[in-house]
Order: structure tokens, then sequence, then C-alpha cells
């Protein structure tokens, strides 16, 4: 990385030039615009410690750029009204897509995250790879037909997997190794040939847990654990406002912890996940132990999860006992993890737990139980406001982050659009001298 | 029939079976007394009129009282208005056929803020969440609907043939299921055609988006339109073209099924079944007042309608007697001089 950094700049020498010394500024005053920190000429001037000619001047550049948008009048409050300093999320697209085992998601955002299109189809993760990113492609171009202006700032994509990429925040510059059967498929090298535009690549955990921060439950906080109850269990952390990503962006994968209960040991998510829970219910309808599942065996529906979940909340005793059982051993997982990381907020998510308050009562008094008192001190622990959208609105705002942090956005911002950014440039020169030898040879050497 | 596509946050499809209603439970509503408000996008067409009646027939059965039924004449502001004035109203549900996406989408989400269950026809604007924002959404399977005009379509093109798409150029979960289904289809099963879309953007554009689409593709050698309306128009425009292909479309409109039972120029059609998706909105609406968990998307499956079964599908769907021409072009009874 450091070797390639040194590669694309050149040596500095004399009075730097004007992009390099406004660029900094640039991304500061963006940022703070971007996040509502400042919406005024006055409170930029006041939050970033610039001089108002500075001010002014970056400002111009921006509009320029189109990056922020000045019409508007804000209230007065005595004088004239100040105008209005806005992020303009319209200047540019982000196309998102969400893979998990049996379906695919895609969508388009804007640069604030904001999804205006999405399509789901149902999919295996187990076809090879090309026809997968092929169809991926196919939709993509589908919605671009559609949504052609803006122009296109970047692409996110929510895979089942960690992603191995040692938890980098610039955008995916190969393709890591993310499910064993797309190990020697180039998907990262196939979207920016065909959209040419930065790809960024998420587990869903991750990028659920980036949907509910910034526009779920999450909205206005800085330290959340985020805790995804399903088949499988797994964990997002968001640190200081920011995705934590760990050494190898394996975070949060609690699912393989081991637990005990009534005698009997297993993972988490095999003594706690949604297939044990509907499992669990339909020995309990089979035994005549529960009237409401007794009751939808009759109406000829098959006892899934979201049932059991279901006749808990009308009042069901074998369904509560199941669902208090699999929250109390979720609950003990996730107060280890808070008696570390010291969350202001832990949010449950996955359908049974948005539907039903048993597993989120049981869930909260394990936590509550277990904590230490300064850490549950004002620990709110609460259900996902987002529900299924969460994957796709997460991975826009993974890359709306991506785009906009300093790191990245200081060397594309004086030429307005990401594309410009030497490291991207330098990705697509390599794609483009592809030899038909390195084709076959997917993942390109470490940088 | 399988359901083949997902909802529009991604939801596998329940049947309508999932919501039956039991005597007890219509019993229980019954002694209720809920009242409930209908929002359509128009009670005018043949569509909406159906679906108004297997909702409103199924209500009555359930002693639920319908208070109002809005027709919103394909205008976002108008639907705002109504549901802004049956918020103040506070009837127990409102059932609503959103009109447009995100010009609509706050003044529904309000319903669901002010308390009042909310159950979606046809499309949710995107956005709004089953569960916090609706109940349920209850649609055509449209994907479903795509892929039996391609399967019904595919017999009539020759190998390596040119194959129009006229599709709707509007952001609408519906119309856009059916061409993405569609295209998919063709692309699968017959990669040998080559896909020619063209967009309308009003149902007055149909018919010259269909002459700008044979100008640049003369060779068309088949064509599929979203749904009957527009359909109609194109085989106008292809009349005063003097061309002839064969079509295919999705709804059993009454000029549609007549085309079809001549076999030209539509083969086939794939058929949303309104009657039966307004019994199972009213369905959904008496489980949830009833404090049952209705699932968040059901789809009814689409029906597959050639010439051959257009007479017992048009029963079916409408709940009425085919057109005379239908019979008549079918020989079932005698033509009149």
């Amino acid at each position: 990385m450091a070797s390639v950094e040194a590669d694309i700049r050149p040596r500095r020498k004399g009075r730097p030039s004007v992009s390099e010394t406004a660029a900094p500024s640039l991304v500061d005053i963006l940022n703070l615009v971007r996040t509502g920190r400042a919406t005024t000429r006055q409170e930029i001037e006041r939050q970033s410690e610039l001089g108002r000619a500075v001010v002014a001047d970056r400002l111009g550049t921006l509009g320029e750029l189109g990056l922020v948008d000045e019409s508007e009048l804000g209230a007065a409050t005595g004088g004239r009204a100040p105008r209005l300093v806005r992020f303009a999320a319209d200047r540019g697209r982000i196309l998102v897509a969400t893979l998990d085992q049996t379906a695919l998601g895609v969508g388009i955002a804007d640069l604030a995250g904001s999804l205006l299109m999405e399509h789901h189809e149902a999919t295996e993760l187990t076809q090879p790879a090309p026809a997968l990113a092929e169809r991926l492609v196919t939709l993509f171009r589908w919605i671009l037909e559609r949504q052609a202006n803006p122009p296109l700032y970047g692409i996110s994509i929510s895979v089942p997997g960690a992603v191995p990429d040692g938890g980098e925040v610039l955008f995916q510059r190969a393709t890591p190794a993310v499910l064993p059967s797309w190990e020697s498929f180039p998907l990262v090298e196939t979207l920016v040939a065909a959209f040419d535009a930065p790809v960024w690549l998420r587990s869903s955990v991750e990028t659920m847990t980036m949907g509910e921060l910034h526009a779920g439950a999450g909205d206005g906080h800085r330290t959340m654990l985020f805790v995804k109850v399903g088949k499988r269990i797994g964990a997002g952390l968001a640190s200081n406002g920011e995705l934590f990503r760990g050494a190898q962006g394996a975070v949060g994968l609690i699912g393989s912890v081991p637990v005990t209960a009534g005698g009997q040991s297993g993972t988490l998510e095999a003594m706690a996940g949604s297939d044990h829970i509907a499992q669990e219910g339909r020995l309990a309808a089979e035994r005549g132990l529960s009237p409401a599942l007794a009751d939808h065996l009759r109406r000829g529906s098959p006892v899934t999860a979201l049932e059991v979940a279901h006749a808990a909340q009308m009042g069901d005793a074998a369904a509560i006992d199941i669902l208090s059982q699999s929250g109390r051993l979720i609950g003990q997982v996730v107060a280890t993890l808070a008696n570390m990381l010291n969350p202001e907020l832990i949010v449950l998510s996955g359908s049974i737990a948005q539907t039903n308050d048993i597993l989120l009562a049981s869930t909260r008094e394990a936590i509550y139980g277990a904590c230490h008192p300064l850490v549950s001190r004002d620990l709110r622990v609460i259900r996902s406001q987002m529900g299924s959208s969460s994957g796709l609105v997460g991975a826009a705002i993974v890359a709306a982050e991506g785009l906009f942090a300093p790191s990245l956005l200081r060397d594309w911002i004086m030429a307005g659009r990401p594309q410009a950014h030497p490291l991207f440039q330098q990705l697509k020169a390599r794609i483009a001298d592809r030899s038909p030898f390195e084709e076959n040879a997917v993942r390109p050497p470490d940088m | 029939m399988a359901i083949t596509g997902l909802g529009p946050h991604g939801e596998r499809a329940s049947a309508p079976e999932r919501v039956l209603l039991l005597p007890e439970d219509m019993a229980r509503a019954r002694a209720s007394g809920f009242r409930v408000a209908i929002v359509l996008h128009t009670t005018a067409s043949d569509w909406a009129k159906q679906q108004l009646s297997g909702i409103v027939g199924t209500l009555g059965n359930c002693g639920v009282a319908v208070i109002e039924v809005v027709d919103c004449a394909f205008t976002p502001e108008v639907q705002i208005e109504a549901l802004d004035r049956l918020i103040s109203e506070a009837p127990d549900a409102i059932i609503s056929l959103p009109v447009a996406n995100s010009k609509v989408a706050a003044a529904h989400a309000r319903v669901a803020a002010a308390g009042i269950r909310l159950v979606l026809l046809d499309n949710a604007p995107t956005g709004l969440l089953p569960g916090k924002d609706y109940i349920s959404l209850v649609s055509a399977d449209n994907f479903g609907l795509g892929k039996i005009a391609a399967e019904g379509l595919s017999p009539h093109v020759p190998h390596g043939a040119e194959v129009g798409v006229l599709g709707y150029d509007a952001d609408f979960f519906a119309t856009n299921e059916r061409e993405i289904a569609f295209v998919k289809w063709m692309q699968v099963n017959r990669p040998d055609l080559n896909l020619r879309v063209q967009r309308f953007s009003t149902l007055a554009d149909a018919g010259p988006a269909t002459r700008a689409l044979l100008g640049a593709h003369p060779d068309l050698a088949g064509l599929f339109v979203v749904w009957d309306t527009p359909a109609i128009a194109a085989i106008e425009a292809l009349h005063a073209l003097d061309r002839r292909i064969p079509m295919v479309t999705a709804d059993l409109g009454h000029d549609a099924a007549i085309a079809l039972a001549a076999h030209e120029p539509l083969v086939a059609i794939a058929a949303q079944q309104p009657f039966r998706q307004g019994e199972t909105a009213a369905s959904i609406v008496v489980s949830t007042l009833l404090d049952r968990l209705p699932p968040a998307w059901i789809a009814l499956p689409g029906l597959a309608v050639t010439s051959a079964n257009v007479v017992e599908c048009f029963q079916t769907v409408w709940r009425m007697p085919a057109p005379r021409e239908v019979l008549q072009k079918l020989s079932l009874v005698r033509a009149t001089t």
C-alpha cells in the first residue's frame, strides 16, 4: 500500500500547487455539510476554524463541482435569513446489491444512501459465479437504463460471508476470497470493467449494521452493537460512528460460540437460531403442548420460527418457553460482548426479533443481568427499525462513507468525480492490461 | 402454481390461504364492529371494480363496515388528501393502492403512525417497510406474469428473430417485475432471440412508442406489452402499419380477450385475478384486526390464457360470461348476421 502511494504521488518540490492546498479544506467543509454538522456558512466557519474568504472560496468550488447546494434560505434569527448549505445527494448515484443464499437484491441510491428503487429475485448462490455475476450486471444495466442520470459514483455489494480484505476502508482493488465457489472469479474487476466505478464489498451483517446506524434505530448514536438473529446468528459493531472491521474483516461471528442449556451443548446458532425455534415449535404442536401451533397445523400451514414467534406473542405458553430459552442464550453471549465494548445501543434484528417481544424481553433480561452496572446504566436494547431493506440501505451507506472518507476524498475531490482517484485509475489500467494468462489467475497479486 | 417472484423488499411470497378465515374468525369479527376505508387508483376500470367487489363482499361477510371508497383518479395529490382526511376519521384499517412511488410514501406512513392498520394493494412505495409502516402487501405475482407471457410467445417466434418489449417508463413495482421477468426468461431459454426494448410514459404514448420500435427494428417477429390497455393501442398502431406480428401481454381485459380469441395478433395473455386479490385483501384486514399476524407479502398466481381456455379464464377472472365476440370467434355461439 505504502509503495503504491509512493508510486502515484510524484515528489513534491517548491511551493505546493493550489489544488494541493485547497483539497484538505474542501474535504473538511464537504464532510461538515454532508453529515449535517454545519448548515450555514457561519456554522462552517465556526466548526472548521477557517476564515470567511476561504470558506466562501471553497463553497464556490464545491458548488461548481455540484456537491453542495446553496439555493435555499434558512430561518432568520434576527436580521437576514441565512443561506442554507446543503449536501447535493443527487449529484451521483450508487448501485447496491445484496447476495444471500437464495436471493439477489439490487437497487440504486443517492449519495446520502437513500434508496430510490429496489428489486429482488430468487437465485441460488451455488450456481457458477460467472452466471451470477452476469445476472448482477444485467440487472444493474437495467436499473441504469431507467435512472441514467446523474452519474454513477460507486457500487456496493453485501455478501453472505465475511470479506477477508484486511479491514480495508478504501474501495476493493482486487476480489477478496469471499466464498469458496467465488475464489477463482474476478467479481470486482468485472464490475469495474462494466461500470467504471469503484466497488465495495461487505458482509451482510456489516451492511445491515451500517443501515441500522444511519437510517434505523442507531441514527444519532456513535457506538452500537447489532445482532442479527436468523438461521445464522452474527453481530456487527459500529464504533465511534464507523464500522469496526477487525484485522481480517471477520468481526462478530458469534454464532459459533458454544453454549449449554438443559443439559445440551451446541453452538449458539444451533441452540437458539430460527431452525431450532421452528423445530421446537413443531414438536410442541405435535405433542399437544401448544394449542396455538396445533391450530396452525390444522389450517394446513407449516410451523416456521415466525409462527412460533407469533404464537408466543398471543400468549401460548409452550411458544413463550421456546423463545425465552433462545433469548436467554443470545443474551448471555451478547452480555459478554457488551461488557467488553460498552455500547450505547444494542439492536436485535431478524424477522423473529422484529415481530416478537418475548425474544427481545428475555435477551434484554439476560444482558442486563450479566452486565457490569456501569455498562448497563444507560444501555438500551431495542429491536431493529429497518427490516429487510437494511442490507441495501447499508450497502449504499458503506459506499457513501467510503467515497467521502477524507483519505479517499482528498485524492478525487479536485476532479469532482471518484473515478479520477489515482488508485482507481491504476486498477483500471491493470484490468485493461490483463493478459489472457492472468485472466485465469483470478486474484491479482497483493499490492 | 408456484410463485416465482420476490416481494418489494425481497420477501418470500405467501399464498392467499395463509389468511384463510375460519367461521370462528368471522364470528369474532362480526362481534367487533370494525370500520374500514378503501383508497383506489381508480374505480372506473373493470379490474378495479372486480377487486372492489371482492373486498367489499368479503368484509360484508365478516360484518365489517366499509365507510368510504375513494377514487384517486391516478393522482398523487388526491390520494394524499384522501389519506389525511381518512386519518381524522380514524377507521380501524385502510386498504390503499399507492398511485405513485416516493410522492405518496409519507402520506401512507402517516396512516400507520396514527395507529390505523394499512394494507397495500399492488405496490409498496420505496422506503415503506412491512411491520412498521404497513401490515401487508397483496399483489399479483408480477414476476410470474412476465414469465408466463414469455413462455406463451416463445413458440411463435422463429430462431434468431428480433422480439420487441414495450415497457412502462415509470418506477412501478408491478410493471418493472413483469419486464424483468420477461427479459430474463427469454435470455435464459431463448438466447437466440434479440430483444429490443422501448418504453412509453403515458397511455397516449403507447401507439407512437410502438411505431418508433417498428421504425427502428422493422424485422420484429414478436412483441410483449406490459399490460393490456397499451397492448390494444399497440395492436391499432400495428394495424395502421399493416403489420401482423404475434403479441403477448398481461391482464385479460375485454378487448384483449377478443383479440386472443381470434388468435391474432394476441397469442397468449398472463392474467391477474382481481376478484380473488380483493377477497385476499379483505381477509388480511380481518386477520390483522383480530390480532393475527398476516405475512408481509401475499401474491396471487397468474393464469396462462390462450384461445383454448379464454372463455373459462374470462369467467374465473371477471365472474361474468365472456363477451359475445369471444364466443363467436370460438364458434361457441352462432355468428350474428
